[in-house]
């Protein structure tokens, strides 16, 4: 897999807009003509929509490039984890095509319990796109089931679009402050671990031989299994650097690939959503976390009283 | 003749030597695996030693462990015997010699102290009669202090090895006034001792005008790196005075992956160059003759040399060098 660094330092920024729609005919409606408008700039369009929105937008879009974005698997919804692969994504786009227009539409399947999902997704995007010149609107509908779903929308986008126009979000608050009143939320819980371990910097080689013997049984071949190790051993090299100078791992090895989870007791980092931002190359710190996030299917960080704690998964 | 090798890293470091210095000199090479065979044969591979067909040949020959430890429960007499056949076998053969070394802890297990040492004393006197040649090693992990020091005293000759730094994970050898060897794995607890290495190799090069201006780390049998290393390593040559270079050899594809995930193509000062296997790395592939170990291959014939093509190194990532 090829990871890309940062190499501009133009100051392109992301635009960041909510919409909010009554139906289905509403949303395209309101989209279509920014689509329209997009295609007409020369702009490639990326699409994180329902099929039938997809086929109208598409419509719309003409003969402008239109990139459809697979949706993630709701059993592993990760909003930072989307917000990282759409970075992926759209840095590589953008290298190639400049600047790109996206559309999403809430998708309830992804929901969970509360709908928290969706505020970390847009609080993530706000950090991981910071530099990339894209257009995203976000759609949510009106009355979602969640009430804060809204909530967290509106104070995640630096601006609204409504009756075709954008304007300025008063209400706006950086990801930092929004991710205070809502933390991301602890992942599904998992059976007893194949592997559980407590270690310390000098028992790192320990961890990535634990990994590295679990990786190479199953279908891993030798690079992706010497990547899976290296992630693994960022993430753990970072609980026992800023932690208490333990940490525990725990390991499951199941017929899609391989879950670490790594706990650590230490003070919460400065940042809630570590390993977003693309590194500056002259940076020697947060490269780990973010080749870790490249490398990984699923990177989900949350915090609790207890520590930090990190859930990866990665497929062969 | 003996050597107490201070990690793992160091006994198949020790042992491909001995070993190669065999195959160099068209000698007859035994190796009585016990559990360490694999690493020191995974050393010669990153040593470009060709390997493969001295064992196809018979001329390196691995005796499997329980045969090894059969050894121990074999009389005395029995046991010579056996040996002299094998000396004998070589010469009629037409090898220039024999020598043997291995993993022979089992039988310190079992039988220490007395048949241990008379085992040796046998091997010793076949040394002195037929001019063969033996390694035999005490390393700490299989062997007591006070083992080791009896053993010590039995041998007449003990190998010893410099060491810039052994932790165990880690192991740095100087190879020359401004290069060294990494074998191991590099990561958080042992990351300070690259700086450290890197800080004094560069100011030794900057004091010395008769000395190489380019730092370099052959990194063959370093089978990992953390980002933050390979973060420091690319730092360190960007910080490097103009007239300096930190030079890469022999890079394995996983550390490679890192190193260009932390930057290594944009750094000026910064060359990598890939492993490439020996010629006979594989088991079908065609074999130099008999005899030609490391001397024979050269530097010139695998280091810093590449197949060519748009393909790039063939895995999917992008030809280092090419950014250069």
């Amino acid at each position: 897999m090829r990871v890309e660094t940062t190499r501009t330092a133009a100051p392109v920024r992301l635009q960041h807009a909510c919409a909010v729609y009554a139906s289905s005919a509403d949303l395209v409606a309101q989209a279509a003509p920014v689509v329209a408008e997009a295609a007409r700039r020369g702009e490639a369009v990326v699409l994180s929509v329902r099929p039938e929105t997809e086929a109208r937008l598409r419509d719309a879009a003409g003969s402008a490039r239109v990139v459809a974005l697979v949706p993630g698997n709701p059993a592993r919804s990760s909003g930072q984890t989307t917000a990282a692969r759409l970075a992926r994504e759209l840095r590589e786009l953008t290298s190639h095509s400049g600047a790109v227009l996206a559309v999403s539409e809430h998708d309830s399947a992804l929901d969970g319990i509360d709908g928290r999902y969706w505020t970390e997704l847009d609080a993530a995007v706000n950090v991981a796109l910071t530099d990339l010149p894209v257009s995203m609107f976000c759609f949510y509908p009106e009355l979602p089931l969640h009430s804060e779903i809204l909530d967290g929308a509106i104070a995640n986008h630096p601006l609204l679009f409504e009756a075709g126009r954008l304007h300025t979000n008063a209400d706006h608050r950086p990801p930092r402050d929004v991710l205070a009143g809502m933390p991301a939320a602890p992942p599904v819980l998992l059976g007893a671990p194949d592997l559980d371990m407590v270690f310390s910097a000098w028992q790192l080689h320990e961890v990535r031989a634990a990994v590295s013997d679990l990786a190479s049984a199953t279908a891993f071949d030798t690079a992706r299994s010497e990547d899976v190790v290296l992630a693994v051993n960022e993430i753990a090299t970072n609980a026992v650097e800023h932690g208490s100078g333990e940490a525990r791992i725990a390991l499951w090895i199941a017929g899609d690939g391989l879950v670490a989870e790594i706990h650590d007791t230490g003070e919460s980092l400065a940042e809630p959503l570590p390993g977003l931002r693309a590194p500056h190359p002259a940076d020697p710190r947060g490269r780990g976390v973010w080749i870790a996030r490249q490398l990984c299917d699923v990177l989900h960080v949350w915090r609790d009283h207890s520590g930090t704690h990190v859930r990866m998964h990665a497929a062969p | 003749m003996c050597a107490v090798p201070l990690s793992e890293e160091q006994l198949w470091e020790v042992s491909a030597d001995f070993v190669a210095d065999g195959l160099d000199r068209n000698e007859r090479v035994l190796y009585f695996d016990d559990g360490t065979a694999d690493g020191v044969l995974g050393r010669l591979s990153d040593d470009h030693v060709a390997f493969e067909r001295p064992l196809r040949t018979g001329q390196l020959a691995i005796v499997p462990a329980e045969a090894t430890r059969a050894i121990f429960h074999t009389a005395l007499p029995e046991a010579r015997a056996m040996m002299l056949d094998h000396i004998d076998g070589s010469t009629a053969a037409g090898y220039a010699g024999f020598r043997m070394t291995g993993q022979m802890s089992h039988g310190v297990d079992r039988q220490w102290p007395a048949t241990f040492v008379e085992y040796d004393r046998e091997l010793d006197g076949l040394v002195r009669e037929r001019g063969i040649t033996a390694l035999c090693l005490y390393d700490r992990r299989r062997y007591s202090d006070e083992q080791i020091e009896r053993m010590r005293d039995v041998h007449r000759k003990e190998l010893s090895v410099p060491t810039a730094y052994d932790d165990g994970l880690l192991r740095v050898v100087r190879t020359g006034p401004t290069s060294a060897r990494l074998a191991g794995e590099v990561d958080h607890s042992n990351r300070p001792a690259i700086a450290r290495l890197l800080e004094t190799t560069l100011d030794d090069a900057l004091r010395s005008h008769s000395a190489p201006t380019d730092i370099e780390l052959n990194l063959a049998s370093l089978r990992f790196i953390d980002v933050a290393s390979a973060v420091s390593l690319v730092h360190a040559a960007e910080g490097f005075p103009d007239t300096h270079r930190l030079v890469l050899t022999d890079v394995r594809q996983g550390v490679l992956r890192v190193l260009d995930r932390c930057g290594a193509p944009f750094a000026a000062q910064l060359t990598v160059r890939e492993f490439v296997g020996a010629a006979d790395a594989g088991l079908r592939g065609p074999g130099p003759v008999v005899g030609s170990g490391r001397h024979a291959a050269g530097p010139g014939a695998t280091n810093g040399v590449r197949p060519e093509g748009p393909a790039g190194n063939g895995s999917g990532y992008p030809d280092l060098r090419e950014a250069r």
